[in-house]
């Protein structure tokens, strides 16, 4: 009891003396009660809400595991804000970002001769493939900033809506990435990729769909955490991103840091796109990225700078989405109340970020 | 392409092209000032349910769009105080009002007017120029317009005016260039920003109503679909001015309209390449590839003093 009243006092002077952290958590907690409310505005009971929530999110292994699953697109996209984000970049365009990752993957497994390499090859080539594209991809408005000073947050938008209409061409035309049409009822979209190309079950036993993802994005998020917080690279990063003229008077080269910042932002993001197709949907489809760029945005900027944040915050949203959708389907709860509880996170998040950062100057 | 396929698609063009006009000019006010609104497209999508709401519930398009209006002004405000009081992330703050938005009104739609989805919402009269109307083929397909239509073009010249030529306009102006100044001269520089953002809300509020009340009559789960991004995109491309601004909407409007019309003429050009063109004409003009962009001095900038 005693060692309990202890913890918890030291746990509320580790939460005040980090408000950043304090603010998160009662944002989701204040975001999540407006959902409820919202869920007994629509009139469906509570219980039974939640019942449908807890049951698709985490009733069962194979529920847990589809929610990782999710997890790990958006915590790819969340690692590669955060770099961005030390330099002080906002890469918006995860979701452009995964779009071009998926049609990379989709024509390395396809048509690139992926299917024909030997076995981890086979699966690792197109995740490789789409992460430089993906890479390329950011790399674009790492350009733009470094030749041009154009605003990331708008190119990398611009970037994800051209990308975004990539993916619809790709598969409405059958000299791309279309499946043959046969009938008049073919679907546009790609062929399914050959399974030698999907990313291979962690325990084929198993009734879960836990895919190799998991430990290559633990491994990234590792290398990132490293890279960034024990690096001179990592701390060449900050300096950039907390006085660009004062690091660039140190003679640091900033140009080419911007773009490779950025590149690496598109890398996760292409990544992620990878693992969206190889390991869940196996195939293109016009709606290939389905808000997962922005859901990843968002699980970014709650991490507030570190990569164990990300990992909390995608583990949070993909157990949100989950839940989210199997509410719809059991309770008759429209999964947009997902969205407006997502909204009022980032709102709550976005609009205190000023209070906290002046208190952060305040404290020093 | 025959004359009377060719007046379709000016005509389609112009229907296009409007609520990027009108959502473009109130964002332009806004960007002047200083403040970006990525959610533009949010104000637009609250306004096109509260107008398709209120024309059903009251049958009144006139009330609906009145409805409409009043429904973009709250969001207007949520992005005003975030911004510019609490000094919030404008962009930040943008996006996540699009996705609440998106989520509150696809709920909201589900719940009142999901079940009444074959029930026909009453739309904005259409009318044509006196005289113009009555010219064979031009008449019916370019002229006859919603009445909205014209009236956003009015609109649009007082709003050119009164940015160019009076106090008000050098006011907005003012804050997105010099807020210091500003302050010196004794006008609050916050003050006249949150102006400038209701203002957008309200043609947004126009341009979302546009689509749901004026144009197809009915609304559907985010029916903005990104003209709200797009909106944005004119008001770089077009560098800030406003003529320019305008040009590239209408140009945004065909590009849309050739993506029925292609396909009705035989021609087999993608649908997609056709829809991303006007992002990556942004694209290319943010990129400095059409000359030198001047953006206002302290576009996203919130003023301390």
């Amino acid at each position: 009891m005693n060692a309990l009243v202890h913890w918890s006092s030291s746990m509320r002077a580790r939460l005040l003396a980090r408000p950043a952290i304090l603010v998160s958590l009662v944002a989701v907690f204040a975001a999540t009660l407006c959902g409820m409310a919202l869920v007994v505005g629509i009139g469906v009971s509570v219980p039974k809400a939640l019942a449908a929530f807890a049951d698709g999110a985490w009733g069962s292994p194979y529920a847990i595991a589809a929610s990782i699953n999710r997890a790990l697109a958006l915590g790819l996209v969340g690692v590669g804000f955060v770099i961005a984000q030390r330099a002080n970049l906002t890469n918006v365009g995860g979701e452009g970002q995964i779009a071009v990752g998926g049609i990379a993957a989709t024509a390395i497994s396809l048509y690139g001769g992926a299917a024909a390499l030997p076995a981890p090859l086979s699966f690792i080539a197109p995740m490789a493939v789409a992460a430089l594209v993906g890479g390329l991809w950011g790399g674009i408005a790492g350009v733009l900033k470094a030749k041009a000073g154009t605003n990331e947050v708008i190119s990398t938008l611009l970037l994800s809506f051209i990308a975004i209409w990539l993916v619809y061409g790709a598969v409405q035309s059958e000299s791309l990435l279309r499946q043959p049409m046969t009938t008049t009822a073919t679907l546009p979209e790609s062929l399914e990729i050959p399974d030698v190309t999907k990313l291979p079950l962690l325990n084929a036993a198993a009734d879960t769909p836990l895919h190799w993802g998991l430990p290559i994005a633990l491994l990234i998020a590792a290398l990132a955490a490293v890279a960034l917080d024990k690096t001179v690279w990592g701390l060449r990063l900050r300096a950039i991103g907390l006085n660009t003229l004062a690091a660039r008077r140190a003679g640091m080269r900033i140009a080419p840091t911007i773009v490779l910042v950025l590149f690496l932002a598109g890398a996760c993001g292409g990544l992620a796109g990878a693992f969206m197709l190889q390991g869940d949907q196996g195939s293109l489809k016009a709606r290939f990225s389905s808000g997962y760029g922005f859901d990843g945005l968002v699980v970014g900027l709650l991490a507030r700078g570190s990569v164990a944040g990300v990992i909390a915050a995608a583990l949070l949203f993909g157990f949100l989405r989950s839940g989210g959708i199997n509410m719809e389907l059991e309770a008759g709860v429209p999964s947009a109340v997902v969205l407006v509880i997502q909204g009022l996170i980032i709102l709550m998040l976005a609009g205190t970020a000023f209070w906290i950062d002046s208190r952060k100057e305040a404290s020093r | 392409m025959t004359e009377e396929m060719g007046a379709v698609f000016v005509g389609s063009s112009l229907r296009l092209a409007m609520p990027l006009v009108l959502a473009a000019t109130g964002e332009l006010v806004s960007e002047r000032a200083g403040v970006l609104n990525m959610s533009v497209e949010g104000m637009m999508l609250a306004a096109a349910f509260g107008g398709a709401l209120g024309a059903w519930a009251t049958g009144s398009p006139m009330l609906g769009l009145l409805i409409g209006v009043l429904a973009a002004l709250p969001v207007a405000l949520l992005q005003a105080w975030l911004s510019i009081t609490l000094r919030a992330n404008q962009i930040v703050t943008g996006i996540g009002i699009n996705i609440l938005v998106l989520g509150a009104t696809t709920v909201a739609y589900r719940e009142i007017l999901g079940r009444h989805s074959r029930t026909e919402i009453p739309g904005l009269a259409r009318w044509s120029p006196p005289g113009l109307g009555d010219i064979a083929v031009l008449g019916d397909a370019v002229f006859r317009q919603t009445w909205l239509l014209y009236a956003g073009l009015v609109l649009v010249g007082i709003v050119a005016w009164v940015l160019r030529d009076t106090a008000i306009g050098l006011a907005v102006r003012a804050v997105g260039a010099e807020p210091r100044a500003v302050d010196k001269s004794g006008l609050s520089v916050n003050r006249v920003r949150y102006g400038a953002v209701l203002f957008t809300g309200a043609m947004s509020g126009l341009a979302g109503c546009f689509l749901s009340i004026g144009d197809i009559h009915t609304f559907t789960e985010g029916m903005t679909n990104g003209s709200g991004y797009l909106a944005l995109a004119a008001v770089i491309f077009g560098n800030w001015k406003i003529g320019r601004t305008l040009l590239a909407c209408l140009f945004f409007g065909a590009a849309t309209a050739l993506q029925f019309q292609l396909p009705a003429m035989g021609v087999k050009l993608p649908t997609a390449l056709l829809i991303m063109l006007p992002y990556l004409m942004a694209l290319v003009a943010v990129g400095g590839l059409v000359g030198r962009q001047t953006a206002p001095v302290n576009l996203t900038r919130a003023y301390q003093r």
